[in-house]
């Protein structure tokens, strides 16, 4: 009886360090959040009038929101589809191919990964450069010399979005490459071969093997994409376009700075905070949920 | 057990002794004397550099005994919101302009939260004889940038004031034989002929630049009684059709935009489209006097020699008009109580000859007093800019009336409706009606 006692007691005190911090850097914080959300307030002064859900009603009438939120929408389908598919077939073949350069070719993927986003802003900057010096407009230009008018990669409010997925494509393709190639690394090597005697070919054995191998990595960078995606996108859309032109690039996360910020709207700010909070949480979920299947047994 | 009761309440009881008592002793320090006061001044470490707060903070030491603590910072408004928010440690004075990037000291103004310095115009200043209201430059003290609530009181202190208009190659004008355009016609006549040339006729660094230039033509267009209105949201002037001529100026403009600008319009490329008036790719850029030395390392085409201009005039027997842009210097609200009075000192000092004369020097700020103007020399570069008033431009001031913020319509930012929409219209995904409407719709919100 005695024992059990103190088991309890020493569970709650090697619990306790992580649930006060859990608590008050995680917990408080974002009931704080909504808390906020029902505020009229600027943020500096003790000036806070309630207003209930006024700001959430606001938020589904303001166009610009929905904009902001119809391109972080667009951006986290986009960059994950394509991130994702480019990284599980580059790792596939780093990991199952012998080619030259491996070890190259896995850094050479891996570096825009430990580059700051300003940095890979200014690459991009140049790298979509309207003017004719411009990385890919010059390039674009040796097969039209003539009547060649140049791309406005970040000035067209039709492209510039695209412009932005280019980039956070670029980014995020190494570090998904490593983590899949990990996982693929542990696929015992006697499941291949007995493939391949059975006559499978590499497509047959990507598809059979390999993707239900790691399928569990899979889902759990799925909800990576999701967060990091949100988050990424602000910070670089904040250095390359400043969410231009006329908030054509301008994401959830950004919209929420410009409102909290320059329209001294910080109320408002959180509650489009709280929004963003349930549509990644839901999202999660959903992916999660969707992509369940049974566990393989070996 | 008891002796255990006991010892704890004595020992809580000393803790709070010892807790007044490090209260009190505060305060004794903190006596009606300025020597052994500390003053906190923060601000943006801008296109001015801080040499010159570093030797005003100085003299200004030496002059009242008192210790002055300088933070400046790039990101100062990003430093700053959180101290200001939880309250400690607020800064007895805070230089950063309305309109800076990160919205602080607007969202400061919105919000009531700064001091109520009227008093400093009527204050002798420090190591002179004369007090600041008869030193600083008629005007400044009213507009809405320092006394933003219309109530005939002084919240912001205006300080390094500069002319904002249009810059240009002059050496490319002579070689040309072009003459620099006076009327609005003119200037789209030579837009027809520098586009044959393959220059453009213009070009902007970012939407934010708009809030100097097309405030000054909006004074073109309807004279500053009706200007002061717009400025306050009043949606029947916003209607009147001198206005809508202002918009379609704009609109006008379009066509003849360097066609690389809106690429560039943001924090990343803002430079490249100053460039462009260096490489003789596009006449005018509208700017304040910060820009020849934002790009004196950069370099520029054959015999390139700045210009500077007001705006051309919307009819021939119109005004041109010029914006005076200014900095703001404010004691907000949270700050130290027993600071403020030797804050409005430190102000008023600022206004003081020896004090413009520091500035000046150190980096090129001008204060808005008559003594500081004349501290330019007839040799120096900037000559040219602050005589464009002397050349017959009148000075538009720059600013809405204080508002009450409303979620969701943000008519006055940089990327606002008003400012930020011009990267659609120079575009043509929206057009000047469609600007125009979106514009009345916000101002109606805003016009109580």
């Amino acid at each position: 009886m005695n024992k059990t006692k103190e088991k309890r007691r020493f569970i709650w005190i090697c619990l306790a360090p992580a649930t006060i911090l859990f608590t008050v850097f995680m917990i408080i914080p974002t009931i704080n959040v909504f808390w906020m959300s029902t505020l009229k307030w600027g943020g500096l002064s003790a000036n806070k009038t309630f207003v209930g859900f006024n700001n959430f009603i606001t938020a589904f009438q303001d166009m610009n929101f929905i904009h902001a939120l119809q391109n972080t929408i667009l951006i986290i389908a986009v960059v994950t589809v394509i991130t994702m598919a480019l990284a599980i077939i580059f790792a596939s073949i780093l990991v199952r191919e012998k080619i030259k350069g491996q070890n190259f070719f896995r850094i050479i993927f891996y570096i825009p990964n430990i580059l700051s986003v300003v940095v890979i802003s200014s690459i991009f900057g140049a790298i979509y450069d309207s003017s004719n010096n411009g990385l890919l407009n010059s390039m674009i230009s040796l097969f039209k010399p003539e009547t060649w008018e140049t791309i406005q990669f970040l000035g067209n409010q039709d492209i510039v979005l695209y412009a932005v997925i280019g980039a956070l494509v670029w980014q995020a393709i190494g570090y998904y490459m490593v983590m899949y190639m990990a996982s693929m690394s542990s696929i015992p090597e006697h499941l291949y071969e007995s493939a391949s005697l059975d006559g499978a070919g590499k497509f047959r054995q990507f598809f059979s093997i390999t993707l239900p191998m790691i399928w569990d990595n899979i889902r759990t960078t799925l909800t990576f994409f999701v967060i990091s995606t949100i988050n990424i996108s602000f910070l670089l859309v904040n250095a390359l376009t400043s969410g231009g032109p006329d908030g054509a690039s301008q994401t959830v996360l950004g919209y929420i700075y410009k409102q909290a910020y320059n329209n001294a709207s910080y109320g408002y700010g959180m509650a489009i905070a709280a929004i963003v909070f349930i549509f990644s949480f839901v999202l999660s979920f959903i992916l999660n949920k969707s992509t369940e299947r049974d566990p393989i047994e070996l | 057990m008891n002796t255990k009761k006991v010892l704890s309440l004595g020992l809580s009881v000393l803790m709070c002794g010892t807790l007044l008592a490090g209260c009190g002793g505060n305060k004794e320090e903190k006596g009606a004397d300025a020597s052994g006061k500390t003053l906190k001044i923060a601000g943006l470490d801008g296109g001015y550099g801080t040499k010159g707060w570093e030797a005003v903070a100085k003299k200004f030491e030496e002059l009242k005994g008192c210790k002055v603590e300088l933070q400046f910072e790039k990101n100062i408004a990003d430093t700053l919101r959180p101290v200001i928010t939880s309250g400690k440690d607020v800064p007895d004075v805070i230089y950063l302009s309305i309109g800076a990037e990160g919205g602080l000291t607007d969202t400061l103004v919105k919000e009531k939260a700064i001091t109520d310095i009227s008093s400093l115009l009527d204050m002798t200043i420090p190591g002179e004889k004369g007090t600041v209201k008869e030193k600083i430059l008629p005007g400044f003290t009213d507009s809405f940038t320092s006394s933003p609530y219309s109530d005939g009181k002084l919240y912001l202190a205006p300080i390094n004031y500069s002319p904002c208009g249009l810059f240009y190659n002059a050496g490319l004008f002579k070689s040309k034989g072009w003459e620099v355009p006076k009327t609005w016609d003119e200037m789209f006549e030579l837009g027809e002929k520098a586009k044959k040339e393959g220059i453009a006729l213009f070009t902007y660094p970012t939407t934010g630049y708009f809030d100097a230039f097309f405030s000054a033509l909006l004074n073109e267009a309807v004279g500053p009684e009706k200007y002061n209105k717009l400025m306050n949201y009043d949606t029947a002037t916003w209607k009147d059709a001198g206005v809508k001529k202002a918009f379609d100026t704009v609109g006008k403009l379009a066509k003849y935009i360097e066609k690389n600008t809106v690429s560039n319009a943001n924090k990343e490329g803002f430079t490249k489209n100053q460039q462009l008036i260096l490489d003789n790719k596009a006449l005018f850029c509208p700017n304040g006097t910060w820009l020849p030395g934002e790009m004196k390392d950069a370099p520029r085409a054959k015999g390139f020699e700045w210009g500077f201009t007001a705006l051309p005039k919307l009819t021939a027997d119109g005004d041109a008009y010029s914006t005076t842009f200014s900095e703001q210097l404010y004691i907000p609200t949270k700050s130290n109580k027993d600071n403020k009075e030797l804050a409005k000192e430190f102000i008023a000092y600022c206004y003081s000859d020896e004090a413009a004369k520091l500035f000046y020097e150190n980096g090129g700020a001008v204060m808005p007093t008559a003594n500081a103007t004349a501290l330019i020399k007839d040799d120096d570069a900037n000559k040219l800019f602050y005589s464009v008033v002397e050349k017959g431009a009148k000075t538009n001031p720059v600013g809405f009336a204080a508002a009450d913020a409303i979620e969701g319509v943000d008519l006055t930012s940089a990327d606002g409706i008003l400012y930020g929409t011009v990267n659609s219209v120079m575009t043509g995904k929206k057009t000047v009606d469609q600007w125009y409407d979106a514009v009345i719709k916000a101002v109606q919100k805003y016009d109580k």
